[in-house]
């Protein structure tokens, strides 16, 4: 019974904690701009980051260390550096796009212009890591995070043509716009197989102090976790792709996305896109921060833990304190949070090789799995994601400069 | 012992088993005629800044001296270190060496006038 709840709440957790600003961003452009045809892309995203949360947790599980601890162990100071420094601009760029998001959420529901929201929004994240713990940051936001299923319902309730949406689970060549399909199928990717979420899973699982007989509960949640969280994203999509294709709206602005659900639950809906968008990118704000600040001090070998008293880890706490500053000064000087936002998708996409690679290692290395190593499907499977990361770390740069209306 | 493999870069913890850092840099013993000796393991930035480029640690070292900080690195005797599996202990007390200077220093000017902290 106790494995039941825990498998339970370990999926409401990842089902309300996976949306974010990037996949909602991501979806909606899809939708809009090319009907139902990039659902393969979120599908291909969600089996990504399905297998690298269950080899995530596992990891944790059973080697009890997390990853960048291994990273600097394994690969050495240099590799660890130069992994911190992408991963850092990067997620500073996530963090950023997701602070802009509850501004934006905030700036719907008040009408007042989204860099006044920086500050209190950052305050807000900040305070709650300060005097929270792991659990309410990990289960509390992410069970607020539950109305993001608002989306699934309107998407069903809309009578998407089940057909066609099935069909396009299959890759499709576009039939125009070539370069902006491609970009926005490799924005898509990179909300989708975000390194700061196994990252940050792994993470968890030794917060949450899970051992080798955690493997068998870690891949249901993953599994189920994930599968359901992109299935938040795919409704998403087929809203935009119900609302704004057919009347031609491209999707330019977060002021529309309101419109996706008020044709379904009315006035109702506007409140539950502000609600939803609000809490997804609130979680994802602290679980950015906290990744960013867990990696360094797991990496420089700080004392780390949430659970602990700000006092007591005085670097992790100015971590990620700074971390928060940092993140907010984009939506305070009035950067246009949608840009933002994919553009640093496509940053993720074009990074992904540099930490995927060093993670296929770890999960081949007795010293640290055991007789948990990956099998050849698991490599498999991680190999050709690499494949796909460095392709998409070749084409990103062209596409966003080409691609990126 | 590898000393690469199962002693540098490895967690380092203190006597109460707190966190202190990690063995950013190893330092040998050379005598003429005698194989080299381990003698101490080092702790510190401009270690880890000597290992990306000999350029950047003595600009980090210069920088440190400017900001009277001391730039050498703390280094812990063999005599105190055990090596683990997973971690590195040493007879020390964290707190009371140079290696947390920096979180002493936090937790002192900054984290510790935040109110809850």
């Amino acid at each position: 019974m106790k494995k039941i709840v825990e498998i339970a709440l370990g999926i409401v957790t990842s089902v309300g904690g996976f949306l974010e600003i990037g996949s909602i961003a991501t979806a909606a452009q899809a939708g809009a701009d090319f009907s139902f045809q990039l659902i393969w892309a979120i599908v291909l995203g969600g089996l990504s980051i399905i297998f690298l949360v269950e080899q995530a947790g596992r990891f944790s599980a059973v080697s009890g260390r997390t990853i960048p601890d291994a990273i600097r162990e394994r690969f050495g100071f240099n590799y660890f550096a130069f992994l911190f420094l992408v991963l850092t601009l990067v997620c500073l760029l996530v963090l950023s796009a997701e602070i802009g998001g509850v501004c934006i959420a905030l700036e719907l529901a008040t009408g007042v212009k989204f860099p006044f929201w920086a500050i209190p929004v950052a305050f807000v994240i900040w305070l709650v890591i300060w005097k929270g713990t792991f659990g309410v940051i990990e289960k509390g936001v992410s069970m607020l995070g539950l109305v993001t299923l608002c989306f699934v319902v309107g998407a069903w309730i809309i009578h998407p043509p089940w057909g066609q949406v099935i069909k396009s689970a299959a890759p499709s060549i576009p039939q125009h716009d070539g370069a902006h399909y491609w970009f926005v199928a490799v924005s898509i990717l990179g909300a989708s197989i975000s390194p700061y979420l196994f990252f940050f899973y792994a993470a968890g699982a030794i917060e949450d102090e899970w051992k080798e007989t955690h493997v068998g509960i870690n891949r249901v949640i993953a599994t189920a976790g994930m599968s359901f969280g992109s299935v938040i994203s795919i409704a998403v999509l087929i809203l935009a792709a119900m609302i704004f294709a057919p009347q031609g709206i491209k999707f330019e602005h977060y002021s529309q996305l309101p419109a996706l659900l008020m044709p379904v639950f009315g006035y109702w809906g506007f409140w539950l896109v502000v609600a939803s968008v609000g809490i997804a990118c609130l979680g994802a704000a602290m679980e950015i921060t906290l990744q960013m600040a867990y990696f360094a001090a797991q990496g420089f070998g700080w004392n780390w833990s949430e659970n602990q008293r700000p006092l007591d880890e005085a670097r992790f706490s100015a971590a990620y304190t700074l971390i928060i500053i940092l993140g907010a000064i984009a939506s305070l000087i009035g950067i246009d949070p949608l840009g933002l936002t994919i553009f640093s998708m496509v940053a993720t996409a074009a990074t992904l090789p540099v930490s995927i690679v060093p993670f296929l290692f770890l999960m081949n290395d007795y010293s640290y799995v055991r007789g948990y190593r990956n099998g050849w499907f698991s490599n498999a499977v991680v190999i050709v994601l690499i494949g796909l990361a460095f392709v998409l770390a070749v084409v990103a740069i062209p596409l966003q400069i080409f691609g990126g209306s | 012992m590898d000393l690469i493999r199962d002693c540098l870069d490895k967690q380092i913890e203190d006597n109460s088993k707190r966190r202190m850092g990690r063995v950013d840099g190893i330092i040998l013993e050379l005598e003429t005629g005698r194989p080299p000796r381990v003698a101490y393991l080092e702790l510190g930035v401009t270690t880890l800044m000597n290992r990306l480029s000999k350029r950047l640690g003595k600009l980090v070292a210069r920088l440190l001296s400017r900001l009277e900080i001391s730039p050498d690195p703390y280094r812990i005797a063999l005599g105190k270190v055990k090596v683990g599996l997973n971690t590195v202990h040493v007879d020390v007390e964290a707190e009371k060496t140079p290696a947390l200077e920096w979180e002493l220093w936090l937790r002192k000017k900054v984290i510790g006038r935040i109110p809850g902290a």
